[in-house]
């Protein structure tokens, strides 16, 4: 059997045991409320037709993005100066290390308390989270440039601020890129965490987004089959916006070996 | 040049007090209590202890997934990343299952733990198990072809090799593993707590907002932080402990 | 041809399938007879085949034509019975000295019917045959690049195996670290012994004053698809040292076969 053929199979084996027994062991349960593969397709097309589940989609996407921009044009700037500047770095690195821990999830209460169960809060949850892989990455690829590089620049009588922008950062473009999908798929993540969160506090009232859509499903109209839709939905995004940021960065930079 | 620790404590001394102007400009003690509030309330929950309380029963928790996280990952990634047929089997499951974070299965979870111990547990385990399969996967793969060659021209039968020269040789990397699948269960341990557990440092954080306390939120979010920190640290002790010829593990912290 | 040969390589061909690619043939139609005692050094251009054929006689790779047979027995597997040195040393990271040059005989059937007293024996004299004596319970991030070296050599002394192949060990090294360690190769290998007493080894080099410096003979390989280009005899007398190394007729030897080379050697830069 053809290689290719073979590894298709095999990846599909364990996926189709797993649903059937799921399938099977839900027929065969009492529970009424039990999830089953059948039922959540029918509620994903329930979903998808009615369009709520795009709507809240988008919703929680546009949150992302507007997060996302405002991380990296504060961290991609920032990252660069650090990598180039030793002392920028030694100064500011405390303060990066000691938040990084620090989830984005947990400045959650913060950021209601300032600025309410709403869409700003959401963001400053996203930006907060996707700031700091993007940070570290870019202080990693900018501090990565081929210190030759730089003296050739230099002797060149290139001033500072140039060399940064014609030699840093084209060769630091690759671990910038790293740094903005991790952030990406980082950020996908707070989003909804922050959502599920909003959601549980305010009372399943609030901004929308996926997240909140879950937690209503859960709270609310326990829709068990609508919740496994979102978890899908979720997982799928998150691919999507890889996928996507994947294909950017390699418009971006055709040089790179990817 | 000033010594690292100094320059650490110049930024940090910097930060409180641009902080503390701030705070003072906005006047509103719920908004942006100053740092000193936060110190207060810092010491005041440390006094009567209850920042400990949580801080244990969260860090407790974490220990606990990590420690179930890694008797499901590492032998999984293992056998994995020798065998390519099993992953081929297993792998495509595990990136349907991956991009699903820890976090979206709170819903289902809370439905089938409901709140308690064994919510935050699951979703900290779920969340740490992929970091650690997919760095053992890797970590086994990546073991030098030539020291498994030259224990086989020593005659070494298959099974001591693995034993004797794959798992050693991949230690260092689960070792790195294990630091990815700390920060990704530490992360998911205060979402998890906020939403769905009585207990733990995500909890208190929730509970003193509702009280608009923002001292005691801003305390606990700081021991958050910290904990975060020494997790790290010594899981970085532990390879140095465990792995003292790996170079990452010989540098400086 | 030696019917007693220890080691034969009999009209051996490799090719290796590339992933999409066309095939590479890394070795065709090679044939060779190894004695047994001898020290056999294989020289040829870079790319020319000659890690494969050492492959091939450790039994870590099999050939798509032809075969390769120890004592008239076909090489399937790598065993304690060819013993390989390996040019990046394969130093074992988490064990120290004592431990790697041990491991063999811990794990493989080297050490079957030792007594622990008796291995520790073993490894002990290993490590001062090489040497090392004093740097036990070092470990490899420790060593420097020659002491490396000793320590992969003590390993494979310590199995006492019946032939010993040897992938360009000391390319790794500097010269200077280079020329000691020829000098050390051959009075741990016992030159001055007799030749029945001797193991076999097959080394390999691209370095030409290395590969005469050693060998009983000297096989030239040409550039991929690697074939046998000739066979020298080295008649040089032994034990050989720095005289040797100045003498006229070492000199000459090298000439003649960078001059067999030198095609060969240019040709492996251009394609």
């Amino acid at each position: 059997m053809n290689d290719a053929a073979l590894r298709v199979m095999r990846g599909l084996s364990l996926p189709i045991v797993l649903l059937f027994a799921w399938q099977a062991s839900g027929l065969a349960s009492h529970n009424v409320r039990m999830p089953l593969p059948t039922h959540v397709v029918t509620a994903a097309v329930d979903l998808l037709r009615s369009g709520e589940l795009p709507l809240a989609i988008l919703q929680s996407l546009w949150r992302v993005f507007a997060g996302f921009a405002v991380a990296s044009a504060i961290a991609i700037p920032l990252g660069l100066l650090m990598g180039s500047s030793r002392t920028m770095e030694r100064n500011v690195d405390p303060l990066v290390e000691s938040f990084r821990p620090i989830a984005a999830i947990a400045i959650l209460p913060l950021a209601i308390l300032w600025l309410g169960t709403g869409t700003a809060a959401a963001v400053m949850i996203v930006a907060y989270a996707a700031f700091f892989p993007i940070v570290i990455n870019t202080v990693a690829g900018a501090k990565g440039v081929n210190p030759t590089l730089l003296r050739a620049a230099a002797t060149m009588g290139l001033p500072r601020l140039r060399v940064i922008r014609t030699v840093v950062v084209p060769a630091a473009l690759p671990a910038i890129g790293v740094g903005l999908r991790i952030g990406m798929g980082v950020a996908w993540t707070a989003i909804v965490a922050a959502e599920l969160a909003v959601g549980a506090k305010a009372g399943g009232g609030g901004s929308g987004g996926i997240g909140q859509m879950m937690f209503v499903f859960y709270a609310y109209s326990i829709e068990l089959n609508r919740i496994i839709v979102c978890m899908i939905a979720v997982g799928l995004v998150a691919l999507a916006l890889d996928a996507l940021l994947r294909v950017a960065l390699r418009v971006l930079m055709p040089w790179s070996a990817r | 040049m000033a010594a690292p620790l100094l320059v650490y404590l110049r930024t940090m001394a910097a930060f409180f007090v641009v902080w503390a102007l701030v705070a003072r400009l906005t006047a509103n003690s719920v908004l942006l209590p100053s740092p000193l509030a936060v110190f207060e309330a810092l010491f005041g929950l440390a006094k009567d202890l209850e920042l400990f309380f949580h801080a244990g029963v969260s860090f407790a928790r974490m220990v606990a997934s990590l420690v179930i996280g890694s008797l499901l990952a590492i032998p999984l990634g293992i056998a994995m990343g020798l065998s390519r047929k099993l992953a081929q089997i297993v792998d495509p499951t595990i990136e349907v299952l991956r991009p699903i974070s820890g976090i979206a299965w709170i819903p289902l979870a809370l439905f089938i733990f409901g709140i308690g111990n064994a919510l935050p547990l699951f979703i900290m385990t779920y969340a740490g198990f992929f970091p650690i399969l997919l760095g053992t996967i890797a970590g086994v793969r990546g073991v030098d072809r030539r020291l498994i060659d030259a224990a086989r021209t020593m005659g070494v039968p298959p099974r001591t090799i693995v034993a004797r020269v794959v798992i050693p040789a991949a230690l260092p990397s689960l070792m790195v593993a294990l630091r990815l699948g700390v920060a990704a269960s530490w992360t998911a341990v205060v979402a998890a707590e906020l939403i769905g557990a009585p207990s733990g440092l995500g909890y208190a954080v929730e509970w003193y907002r509702e009280l608009l306390a923002t001292p005691q939120v801003m305390a606990f979010i700081a021991m958050i932080g910290v904990l975060g920190y020494l997790c790290d640290l010594g899981v970085r002790a532990l390879s140095r402990l465990f792995t003292p010829w790996a170079s990452d593990a010989r540098s400086a912290p | 041809m030696n019917a007693a040969a220890k080691l034969r390589l009999s009209h051996v061909g490799k090719r290796f399938d590339g992933a999409g690619r066309a095939a590479t043939v890394a070795v065709d139609d090679f044939t060779l007879d190894i004695a047994q005692g001898e020290f056999l050094v294989i020289v040829g251009p870079s790319g020319c085949g000659k890690t494969t054929v050492l492959n091939l006689l450790a039994g870590l790779d099999r050939p798509s034509a032809g075969s390769v047979t120890l004592d008239g027995r076909e090489i399937t597997a790598p065993g304690q019975a060819r013993g390989v040195m390996f040019q990046d040393y394969a130093l074992f990271p988490w064990q120290n000295v004592r431990g790697n040059v041990g491991f063999g005989l811990k794990h493989g059937p080297a050490g079957d019917g030792l007594t622990s007293d008796a291995r520790a024996r073993r490894v002990q004299d290993c490590i001062d045959l090489v040497g090392l004596n004093g740097a036990e319970d070092k470990y490899p991030h420790q060593l420097s690049g020659g002491m490396s070296q000793r320590v992969a050599l003590a390993r494979l002394m310590a199995n006492e195996p019946e032939v010993l192949l040897m992938d360009e060990p000391l390319a790794a090294l500097d010269a200077q670290t280079r020329l000691i360690l020829q000098d050390e190769l051959l009075r741990i290998w016992g030159q001055d012994r007799v030749r029945s007493s001797r193991r076999t080894v097959v080394f390999i080099t691209h370095a030409i004053d290395e590969a005469v410096f050693l060998a009983d003979r000297v096989a030239v390989m040409t550039t991929r698809p690697g074939r046998l280009k000739a066979l020298i005899d080295v008649p040089l007398a032994r034990p050989r040292n720095d005289a040797t190394r100045a003498s006229a007729e070492f000199r000459a030897l090298s000439q003649h076969i960078w001059s067999l080379i030198r095609d060969e050697a240019y040709r492996a830069t251009v394609t």
